[in-house]
């Protein structure tokens, strides 16, 4: 990538397949602002990602088709007119329906002009695997990209306001690649393309693909809800934690072009993830910095592994439009199916915590030294209070205010509230521990399609 | 060696060091607080002395009682009893109706008084009274009893009549 000199055309193509990707886990961090606003449940807000990487899922290969049938330079222009448009819509939706729809109609335009980005790429930078990497390491670097853009822009400005910044960044990105669509070289290259035979799709890379990406969704989903749900973060707050993924996989795409073996990268890139998804099942306290070293090993070896598998699922492959929607196809298969997978987990271990914590609570309060009258009062409110929560992991610190007057009584009832905290935050904490481990378990066992991606060529 | 043997390698330091150290660290060994058998004896609670801290004692100990015989645990049962749409939410989690919870009330408000007479927290002249006073006790009466365990002896007073005033004099 470093030999390559930017042009607006590879810069526009790397924003138009960045943006896109983004868009697969942009959205994490504002679910919990959109499933209050729209009045949903838990279930209903998860398939606002889910549609997304769904429809990317099932349309990317005969996105690709459509790209090399009308020509990819207008293809992808169409693409991103119909990704800013169902942007657009995103953010004006007022039920989780229109929401929905919208997402996926921006997944259709989006696999579009991700497709086709790949074809236009070998004539921006000069040759087929230059563009493979820099595709790949653009759709790694917008997907972790995305949860802190996310966050941020929902924290300051609302949580619609994440999809209405997509309208003119695409409308950006489709300006230089409208000039390729009138360039005749568009035609001529069709022409040659389409004549060219497509080869078999690379089955190992791409279930490699599917299942670290499985396990890429679950750290990114399931860190944001532990650290705004858990943890009680604000969106900002949780998006300059998760930053320090973004700023790791830059770190790891300059170790990657260190190292020329691909199989090797890949199967770094799953044991780092695998680490840093073991590590964050193994969080020994409720505090922010622990989540660090797990997010620096999941940065690196996201983009070493992304990277990798995506180049080896290209290499030497024809039309790269078609096996890129592959892998495309693969990942965000990869996604829903990590999404479906571990949801039921998850909010299994939230409930059963919850009410562990609920019960450990209580027993604090019932065995504390404070006046009966006090512990009735408390019980009654945090009985109030756990009604109104609604399946989600309970805050109770505010239940205890006003503190009790008698300097005595207010030291023994603010010692309850930090035991009672201690126990609702390493309860919140372990209720994600399993889904984690599950997660790890998935990017260890790429390890084995990682393997058989050299010796079985199919 | 390769560069890429040499990042696989560093690869798997990295995983294993950080899986370690979190799991050494206590990450693996969390266990939420266990909430005890309601049937099975309790050691005395921390209680704030004299009247108040007997009172709650019986109040622990009435709810410990009812919990055992309703199958919960304290901690539920005492949070089903702090408001009327608790109680009706727990009634119908457990399938419990009024007349069981105000049976099981009433023989954990006695097994309490049994309890507290036993440790020598109320004198036996006192204790007799207070059961009889417990064992017919209307439902809501029994519930505002354990909301507000002072609430026992005032009755207890009204029953006895003069011998009610000695009552603070023999408590320990």
């Amino acid at each position: 990538m470093g030999e390559a000199r930017p042009n607006p055309r590879v810069w526009a193509l790397a924003l138009a397949v960045g943006v896109v990707l983004a868009d697969s886990s942009i959205v994490v961090l504002a679910l919990p602002d959109i499933y209050r606003d729209l009045d949903t449940t838990v279930f209903g807000v998860t398939w606002v990602l889910v549609s997304f990487n769904l429809v990317m899922a099932l349309a990317a290969v005969p996105a690709a088709m459509v790209a090399r049938r009308v020509g990819p330079g207008r293809a992808a222009a169409v693409g991103l007119a119909i990704f800013a448009g169902a942007g657009l819509a995103c953010g004006l939706s007022d039920n989780l329906e229109a929401l929905i729809v919208a997402r996926s109609i921006q997944a259709i335009g989006g696999a579009l002009a991700v497709t086709a980005s790949l074809e236009l790429l070998p004539i921006a930078v000069g040759s087929e695997r230059r563009a493979s990497v820099v595709w790949a390491s653009a759709g790694a670097t917008g997907a972790a990209l995305g949860p802190a853009l996310g966050g941020i822009l929902t924290q300051l400005v609302s949580w619609q306001s994440i999809f209405l910044i997509q309208v003119p960044v695409a409308l950006i990105a489709a300006a230089p690649i409208l000039a390729i669509a009138r360039d005749e070289m568009s035609t001529r290259v069709l022409e040659r393309e389409v004549s060219r035979p497509t080869g078999r799709p690379h089955l190992w890379a791409n279930v490699a693909l599917a299942m670290v990406s499985a396990a890429i969704a679950a750290a990114l989903f399931l860190l944001v809800l532990l650290l705004i749900e858990g943890w009680l973060l604000s969106p900002i707050g949780a998006a300059l934690v998760v930053s320090v993924m973004p700023l790791a996989a830059l770190v790891g795409s300059r170790i990657g072009g260190w190292v020329a073996d691909a199989r090797a990268r890949a199967a770094a890139g799953a044991l780092l993830l695998a680490g840093g998804l073991g590590g964050l099942a193994l969080l020994p306290k409720a505090t922010v910095w622990l989540t660090v070293p797990p997010q620096i090993l999941i940065g690196i070896g996201l983009s070493l592994v992304l990277s990798a598998l995506t180049e080896t699922a290209l290499a030497g492959r024809s039309p790269q439009a078609i096996h890129g929607g592959w892998t495309i196809s693969s990942r965000h298969a990869g996604v829903v199916i990590g999404l479906l997978a571990l949801t039921p987990v998850f909010t299994h271990d939230i409930a059963v915590q919850q009410k562990n914590a609920i019960n450990s609570g209580t027993s604090v309060i019932l065995d504390s030294p404070v006046r009966p009258l006090v512990k009735i009062g408390l019980a009654e409110k945090i009985s109030e209070h756990l009604e109104a929560q609604d399946g989600k992991v309970p805050n109770l610190g505010h239940v205890f205010d006003p503190l009790p007057e008698d300097e005595g009584e207010r030291a023994e009832v603010v010692e309850m509230r930090e035991e009672l905290q201690d126990q609702l935050n390493a309860g919140a904490t372990h209720a994600f521990s399993p889904s984690f481990a599950i997660a790890a378990l998935i990017a260890l066992l790429a390890l084995l399609p990682i393997g058989l991606a050299r010796r079985i060529e199919l | 060696m390769t560069r890429g043997r040499i990042l696989v390698v560093a690869a798997l330091i990295a995983a294993v060091a950080l899986v370690g150290i979190y799991a050494a660290a206590g990450g693996a060994s969390y266990e939420p607080v266990k909430v005890q058998n309601p049937c099975k004896p309790r050691p005395p609670a921390e209680t704030s002395g004299g009247l108040e801290g007997v009172a709650e004692e019986i109040t622990l100990s009435a709810l410990d009682g009812a919990a055992c015989r309703l199958g919960v645990t304290r901690e539920r049962l005492a949070r089903a009893l702090a408001s009327t749409s608790a109680r009706e939410k727990f009634a119908k989690e457990f399938h419990i109706d009024d007349e069981r919870l105000a049976k099981a009330i009433r023989a954990g408000l006695v097994r309490a008084v049994t309890d507290a007479e036993e440790r020598g927290k109320i004198p036996g002249v006192f204790a007799g009274p207070l059961r009889s006073l417990v064992e017919d006790i209307p439902l809501e009466e029994g519930i505002k009893l354990i909301q507000g365990g002072k609430d026992l002896f005032s009755s207890a007073e009204s029953f006895l009549g003069p011998l009610g005033d000695l009552l603070n004099e023999f408590l320990p």
